[in-house]
């Protein structure tokens, strides 16, 4: 009996202790990660798995090493500094670029914004319900759900809807395909010099690293108040996270794939590919997937506009706190509302040029990325930020690799994107 | 008459830095990329100025007084970078666009957080003073270089001159770094701060600045702030301390207050803590951790003044005036006898009011509520709405007297479930 209780002791100090300390303190990465997988992702991995079939799905393991080394820096950043990357920036950049940056962050989340609200209206009209139903609905528990819950309780929610995406792991199975030939186009490169097949890579790479997600992730980690001893967890949470958002991105292509490519149906939107699941997959494979699409739309939807308004009010000084009254957070509230009404608004408009919006968002997002992630190492490599805990020699390495290859791509697709 | 009066100009920072600096000779010796400052009451002293050479890379230091004329270009005396030192900060002295500009700032009297925009100098004949700094909008425009064109807008759309948002020196207190901190502390900026709104700033603070700005306080002002605080990051607050200081400041608190801060401690920390603090207020926060924080036992304080019947109002007046600054509940007194069984309530008013000579037991009221240790926080609500009273006092089931809730102890419970 003795010895039982001294071995329950041992595992409880050990093993189990550690793991409910991980638990304790993850969330950032894993929500981050998975809001990455929102309307504009969702629709670049089905219009991939349609048009180009299994030949692209390799590009995830690069994605995602790289979505790790990112997404660590930051995470790193915000445990040792304490402070949001837009505070960072401000401090050591000076207002003038950073009044800039902002700017342009808040054009770029509007767009994206805007892409979520399309994705609830597009995935409701598939359960039959009209837009001007859906939108408005959704704005209000977007509002909702931001100002009459706390941090803790919204995290909650947005842990639970994590879970939702395993609808599109689901319908991958629905499908039954061919684990083999799947798992050996995983891991053969193959990229001809087909313009259209290169634009579809660069896209997946962008929506998957996109701009806004480095300043949450790490405004979210700040939130949490870890020390640099926990920092490991963070960076778990980090890691599981990049590999979590390219699993489901992995299964939307492939489900994508096996289907809509080999029957060779073109699709337009991510709507198209889950009504033209429905005669292929079964209508239970068709209404996952709008499910899933449904639940990503929303949770970027709430993340998106209250991430926008806390990054730009840190880097201005502007009082930004959901337990401030509104005369008191003017600035906050005013961007937050503006966000959602702009974001929602838009959509309800008769007639407008949705496909354009969408890609002028990508093209300010391609722009962004590059004086983001710029910033990102040299505020790294800091020592009066970082301390001990900037990069090593390796890690710039890797690092400033993958970075200069990013801006390559973001700067090719910017460039594509005026001829 | 003649008054001999020194011209005065206004200048701001963003103004200064980047200005090319003249030497003697007529050569450009370099640019301005910071200044240096003392920081002196009232307003800090600028005693140099950082130059980054045209050439050569180290930047150098210029002395405030070897500069001639401030205008478009900055004249000096000196006519050789040769002549001016690397930069080697004295004590006080501080670099101001590296610790000020674009980093936040406690407003003391607005009790918020801001972020520097631009640092705005009086300049007189011989010296240049800091004076004010600036948080507006109007400064940040002014450094993203579109003033012009926004007061163009502004003027023709709305025929409106945004204003600067300037604040006094004097309610500034720096927070870049725990040097900072340390240099004020002189003139406590941030104890005229109200303790409520204090523990306010300190929660929207980062958890490094957190630490530095409470270690900065004295330890009163830091036990006031800290019974303000968000019971989570009072624990991250005394974790970063040492015990010594930490009993320090916790028995500084409220008893009650101190009970619930020390049991949500981790148990090594809160052990270490207790052992350094003076042994009767220990015991007495013992005493109150055992009970439930949700039932009457963990709300309570049992700091408060009681008195056997005999006594006469001015023997407990007098025992009142010796002891009461040190105990939390001071607008009752309690009547028990010699086993501490609870017979009466006094009001402060009445205990007041009342003839010197008169014993406890004939001003007493015996009609006193009270509550049981086990008693849970809605029941006591309920008890305090009916009867309108600002403490109740707490009771075994002998009616023995082990405490008294204050009011405020039982509202800081309520508060969160309010308006839900």
């Amino acid at each position: 009996m003795e010895k039982i209780k001294i071995f329950w002791k041992k595992i409880l100090q050990t093993g189990l202790w550690k793991l409910g300390l991980f638990f304790a303190l993850i969330g950032p990465g894993i929500i981050t990660s998975n809001v990455d997988n929102d309307a504009g992702g969702i629709t670049t991995y089905s219009l991939a798995g349609a048009h180009y079939g299994l030949s692209l799905i390799w590009i995830l393991i690069p994605v995602t090493a790289a979505l790790i080394i990112i997404q660590e820096m930051c995470a790193r950043m915000g445990v040792v500094s304490g402070k949001g990357l837009s505070d960072l920036i401000r401090e050591r950049f000076g207002a003038k670029i950073t009044f800039y940056l902002m700017i342009i962050l808040l054009l770029a989340n509007l767009g994206n914004t805007l892409c979520e609200f399309a994705g609830i209206a597009a995935s409701m009209e598939i359960f039959g319900v009209s837009k001007y139903i859906s939108v408005p609905a959704g704005a209000f528990f977007v509002w909702w759900l931001v100002v009459k819950g706390n941090y803790k309780s919204v995290e909650k929610v947005f842990l639970v809807a994590c879970v939702f995406y395993l609808s599109y792991i689901l319908s991958g199975f629905l499908v039954h395909p061919d684990w083999q030939a799947i798992s050996k186009a995983a891991i053969t490169p193959t990229l001809n010099f087909d313009v259209g097949l290169l634009t579809m890579a660069v896209g997946i790479i962008g929506t998957t690293i996109a701009p806004w997600m480095q300043f949450y992730l790490q405004s979210s980690i700040v939130d949490k108040g870890l020390k640099a001893e926990n920092y490991k967890y963070s960076r778990m949470d980090v890691i599981f996270g990049s590999i979590t958002v390219n699993v489901v991105a992995f299964f939307i292509i492939m489900l994508c794939a096996v289907t809509l490519f080999q029957n060779g149906l073109k699709i337009e939107t991510a709507k198209d590919a889950a009504l033209a699941l429905a005669p292929l997959a079964g209508s239970y494979a068709s209404l996952l997937f709008a499910f899933g699409l449904l639940n990503a739309s929303l949770f970027a939807a709430s993340i998106l506009p209250l991430s926008t308004a806390y990054t730009i009010c840190e880097a201005f000084g502007w009082e930004s706190s959901l337990n401030s009254k509104f005369t008191e957070a003017p600035q906050f509230y005013g961007l937050y509302s503006l966000m959602i009404f702009l974001g929602a608004g838009v959509i309800l408009l008769p007639n407008v040029p949705l496909i354009s919006i969408m890609f002028y968002s990508q093209v300010i997002n391609g722009i962004l990325l590059p004086f983001v992630l710029i910033f990102m190492l040299l505020l790294i490599n800091d020592k009066r930020v970082m301390g001990d805990y900037i990069n090593g020699k390796l890690m710039n390495v890797v690092s400033w690799t993958t970075v200069i290859i990013l801006i390559g791509l973001s700067g090719a697709m910017v460039v594509s994107s005026f001829f | 008459m003649a008054i001999n009066r020194e011209p005065q100009v206004f200048l701001f920072l963003s103004k200064i830095l980047g200005r090319s600096i003249i030497g003697a000779t007529g050569e450009t010796l370099g640019r301005v990329y910071d200044l240096t400052a003392e920081f002196v009451e009232p307003y800090p002293i600028v005693t140099g100025i950082i130059l980054r050479p045209t050439q050569k890379n180290n930047p150098v230091v210029l002395p405030w007084k070897d500069v001639v004329d401030m205008d478009q270009t900055i004249s000096v005396s000196v006519s050789s970078i040769k002549d001016l030192s690397v930069l080697h900060l004295r004590q006080g002295e501080v670099l101001l666009k590296d610790a000020l500009l674009d980093k936040q700032v406690v407003d003391t009297d607005g009790a918020k957080i801001r972020r520097v925009n631009d640092l705005h100098f009086l300049k007189t004949r011989y010296y240049l003073y800091l004076v004010h700094v600036d948080v507006g909008f109007r400064g940040l425009i002014r450094r993203a270089g579109l003033i012009r064109v926004f007061d163009a807008i502004f003027k023709a759309l709305f025929d409106y001159k945004l204003p600067d948002h300037l604040i006094q020196w004097k309610f500034t207190q720096p927070l870049s770094s725990p040097d900072l901190l340390q240099l004020n502390i002189a003139q406590s900026r941030l104890s005229q701060i109200h303790p409520a709104d204090l523990a306010d700033i300190l929660e929207e603070l980062d958890i490094k600045q957190r630490a530095a700005v409470f270690q900065a306080l004295d330890v009163e002002t830091a036990a006031e702030t800290l019974e303000e605080t968000d019971p989570k990051i009072q624990v991250s607050l005394i974790n970063d301390l040492n015990s010594e200081k930490a009993s320090d400041i916790i028995e500084e608190m409220s008893l009650s207050e101190a009970a619930d801060l020390i049991g949500d401690l981790p148990k090594a920390k809160a052990e270490g803590i207790l052992n350094e603090m003076e042994k009767d207020i220990a015991d007495d926060v013992k005493e109150l951790m055992t009970h439930p924080e949700l039932e009457a036992g963990g709300m309570m304080t049992t700091s408060y003044l009681s008195f056997s019947p005999t006594t006469t109002a001015r023997e407990a007046l007098d025992k009142f005036r010796r002891e009461a600054a040190d105990v939390d509940l001071v607008y009752y007194i309690y009547v028990t006898d010699e086993e501490e069984h609870l017979l009466g309530v006094i009001s402060l008013r009445d205990l007041i009011l009342a003839d010197a000579d008169q014993k406890l037991a004939d001003i007493m009221d015996d009609r006193v509520v009270s509550v049981k240790l086990d008693d849970k926080h809605d029941t006591i609500a309920e008890q305090f709405a009916k009867y309108a009273v600002t403490a109740i006092p707490v009771v075994d089931e002998n009616e023995k007297m082990h405490g008294t809730i204050i009011f405020k102890n039982l509202l800081e419970i309520v508060a969160p479930e309010l308006g839900k």
